[in-house]
């Protein structure tokens, strides 16, 4: 769970910073609730300082509320119908009052919502119920029109020790130790953004380690790029392309995009085509980074950006009036979680490589066959010596160790197999050298025929038998040594007897 | 007394790999020569590719094959320069004892482009003191400059009478049992794989019984995990967020490849259709799908993304 949702405020007194600004707020709910009808607010400051948090406070005190996220097709249509009628007709009720929450009014974009700005202009003036507008930019246009029939709340960034006292209470809770210094330095690189100092911290946090500044040091202030999480909105909450290539302007690996875009459709997306168009779309982004990567032409990369971006945003047929929490993709959770067990694999499949002249890849598609073998004792045994497994590889192959018994037998087995193979080996070399000593004797009777040469030969002959000393060293064990000599003096005594 | 039957089994000697008779007998004739040009190995897996290089690799250089043949799997993890190091220092040393020296470069179609045509110059430098045995599955994925620079040979899947022989002189030297149907049925399920064949013949053969159709099926659904079958079921139920989280444990946990993901949900789904529990409509837009998401792999994309966007067509 994003920590700034767990920890978003639920009561007007626990959202930090802007206190004048909260009063006013309150004296608005206040008055509609006497029946007293009041302008729309208009919240506008940057991101991450409160102003939906206040607005979902808000919304408590009334008895339903209605949200409209940002960045939707706003044609004058859709808002009538999704708000228009909600907001000239009052509940059956009386006095119950329908809260009307609209967020980024300021993202309402020219050409594509033609009339958007206009229609909601006409709401403000027809609406019977409370009414609030969230925006980022005071001085944007599109709020010109609008500003004249609100209630103008500015709202600033929240101060760099406000944040540092959240940031504490958090790690508190979660039970993270940090050194001061390190939140410290988090509040300030936020810049006034309470959302991205919480989601640093939850980003940076490690359970059994202290977070210290250097943790922290290497990070990015945050300027006013949007940030991944907003990245992901952007596509999955719009069907506006102009918004969407907006959003995903960010500072980060475009794959990790993807992998955040993909975690999240079919937690956003609930239709089955959609969620089917939508994947197809980030299936092809990825066929292009691939093709990229192994091509050297990164130019391929805003095919990739546009599959991924307004591919997958258009493929809704309306975006979703819900609050959806973007989730981390949870491969990452997943592989990290299990580094242990992927350590444990990978080192098998080295072991597996070396010994049989094949792959990881192809080492880790024989485990199956493995754990089928493993359940008979012996061959157990036999492999795991053959591949020189520890205990805990073993394990990962079969619950229970070999026993005992079976180790001891397959040892004894193992050493007299040694023995015979060592005598089986023996044998063959010495009738290998008898063969070859009864070779060069004929060759020196042959020689001999021609004494003039004969001195040529005896230059070869030691020559020779330097060769077959090493390779008598190589495959005769250490305990036959003894014996070598014995048999070259026969080999020298069968040649120079001639 | 060896562990695995794969290397326990694996033919030492040229005239003894099974199939391939007509490369072995181009081969042959590089023995005794005091040079050989590039090779280049392609074909499926378990064919006998690796298993020819390093029996022509003895063959040439004799008693001493050990100290002037290289053997290095591309694929895995290392980037190129760790191989051009090893490269470059095996082949700075004159070859001991043998005509020249070897280096064997497995699954070379996993390197990247750039790693190849670093590759090349490698191959390019060191022309009078060794020579290259590439291997790979698909040669299309080599570079061309490569390709040109090498004698290409291309290795068929061995023919199911060659793999049954092979198993049949296996259980004869091990000394178990086995039926016609039990070995006509591991040949059915290798398709010209004799790694896989010998996997399953020892599986079944470790349960101790003689090994007969049962027992090879038995050892063939186990050695299937589960998991693809329920993913299936799961996504075919409209459970996407289960059917993906199943597919990333597969992955990650059991290390899955996305080839082996793709033939095992390929079989998943055949054998529904085959059994009248799928329809063959949308079979073959599944197929087609899969077919796809196969094409992409082995082209280079993510895998794993590629299965989760193929997993939305179950739904």
């Amino acid at each position: 769970m994003l920590w700034t949702d767990k920890y978003r405020p639920q009561t007007l007194d626990e959202v930090v910073g802007n206190n004048k600004e909260k009063k006013i707020i309150l004296d608005w709910v206040d008055n509609w609730k006497k029946g007293n009808p009041q302008q729309p607010l208009l919240l506008v400051g940057p991101p991450g300082i409160g102003k939906t948090t206040l607005a979902l406070v808000i919304a408590k005190e009334f008895s339903e509320y209605i949200e409209l996220n940002a960045s939707d097709k706003r044609s004058q249509d859709v808002i009538k119908n999704t708000i228009g009628e909600s907001s000239s007709t009052r509940s059956l009720f009386g006095d119950e009052y329908k809260l009307i929450i609209m967020d980024e009014v300021d993202g309402i974009h020219g050409t594509n919502d033609r009339g958007g700005v206009r229609a909601i202009g006409e709401i403000i003036k027809n609406s019977k119920h409370p009414m609030i507008l969230i925006a980022n930019d005071f001085y944007s246009k599109r709020l010109q029109s609008i500003k004249p029939k609100c209630t103008v709340i500015k709202m600033a960034k929240v101060r760099s020790p406000s944040i540092r006292k959240a940031l504490k209470e958090i790690a508190a809770k979660e039970e993270i130790k940090a050194n001061p210094k390190a939140l410290d330095l988090i509040s300030k690189k936020s810049n006034g953004d309470m959302r991205s100092a919480i989601n640093t911290l939850q980003a940076l946090a490690d359970k059994d380690e202290v977070l210290e500044p250097r943790d922290v040091e290497n990070l990015r202030t945050k300027d006013d790029r949007s940030d991944i999480f907003n990245a992901i909105t952007g596509v999955l909450k719009s069907k506006n392309p102009q918004h969407v290539r907006d959003a995903l302007r960010v500072d980060e690996d475009p794959t990790l995009v993807m992998e955040y875009i993909a975690e999240n459709i079919p937690r956003e997306y609930t239709n089955k085509d959609e969620i089917k168009k939508a994947y197809e779309n980030i299936a092809k982004a990825d066929l292009y980074f691939g093709r990229a990567q192994s091509s050297r032409n990164y130019g391929y990369w805003r095919y990739a950006s546009d599959f991924m971006g307004i591919g997958v945003s258009s493929s809704k047929k309306e975006t979703y009036k819900k609050f959806t929490k973007i989730q981390t993709p949870t491969i990452f959770t997943l592989m990290g979680r299990n580094r242990g067990k992927r350590n444990l694999r990978d080192g098998i499949a080295e072991k597996m490589s070396k010994k049989m002249h094949i792959s990881h890849s192809i080492a880790i598609s024989m485990f199956p066959y493995l754990e089928i073998m493993f359940k008979n004792d012996e061959l157990a045994w036999e492999i795991s010596d053959f591949l020189e497994l520890e205990d805990n590889e073993i394990k990962r192959f079969r619950s229970k160790k070999i026993p005992k018994k079976v180790i001891n037998k397959m040892e004894k087995q193992k050493a007299q197999m040694r023995v015979e193979e060592r005598d089986r080996r023996f044998e063959e070399l010495q009738n290998q050298m008898m063969a070859e000593a009864q070779e060069v004797v004929e060759e020196e009777v042959k020689e001999e025929e021609l004494p003039f040469e004969i001195p040529g030969i005896e230059d070869e002959l030691p020559e020779e038998e330097t060769v077959e000393e090493e390779v008598v060293d190589e495959e005769v064990k250490e305990e036959e040594k003894e014996e070598k000599p014995k048999k070259k003096t026969d080999k020298q005594v069968s040649l120079f007897s001639f | 007394m060896s562990g695995p039957w794969v290397e326990k089994y694996r033919p030492q000697k040229l005239e003894d790999i099974v199939g391939q008779k007509q490369i072995i007998t181009r081969l042959e004739k590089y023995i005794g020569e005091g040079s050989m040009p590039n090779l280049m190995f392609t074909g499926p897996a378990g064919v006998g590719k690796t298993t020819t290089a390093l029996a022509l690799a003895k063959s040439i250089l004799g008693e001493y094959w050990r100290n002037n043949f290289l053997e290095l799997n591309a694929s895995d993890a290392r980037g190129i320069d760790t191989v051009r190091n090893d490269i470059k220092s095996f082949c700075r040393l004159k070859p001991v004892g043998a005509p020249f020296r070897i280096i064997f470069l497995d699954e070379v179609d996993n390197m990247t482009k750039d790693a190849q045509h670093a590759l090349r110059r490698e191959m390019e430098m060191y022309t009078k003191t060794a020579s290259f045995i590439l291997s790979c599955n698909y040669s299309s994925k080599i570079i061309d400059p490569i390709q040109s620079r090498c004698a290409i040979f291309r290795f068929a899947p061995i023919k199911g009478e060659e793999i049954k022989e092979r198993l049949q002189f296996i259980c004869e030297s091990e000394g178990f049992e086995a039926d016609d149907k039990g070995l006509e049925t591991i040949v059915y399920f290798a398709e010209g794989d004799m790694r896989k064949a010998l996997n399953v013949l020892q599986a079944a053969a470790s349960e101790g019984e003689a090994i007969t159709e049962e027992s090879v099926y038995e050892v063939v659904s186990k050695a299937k995990p589960q998991d693809i079958a329920n993913m299936i079921n799961k996504a075919l139920m409209g459970d996407f967020l289960g059917a993906r989280t199943l597919l990333r444990e597969t992955m990650v946990l059991q290390g899955t490849s996305g080839e082996d993901m793709v033939t095992q949900i390929y079989q998943e789904v055949s054998k529904r259709v085959v059994e009248g529990k799928m329809e063959p409509d949308f079979y073959i837009d599944l197929i087609n799908s899969i077919a796809d998401c196969d094409f992409r792999i082995r082209e280079g994309a993510n895998p794993r993304i590629q299965l989760e966007a193929l997993l939305t067509k179950f739904i």
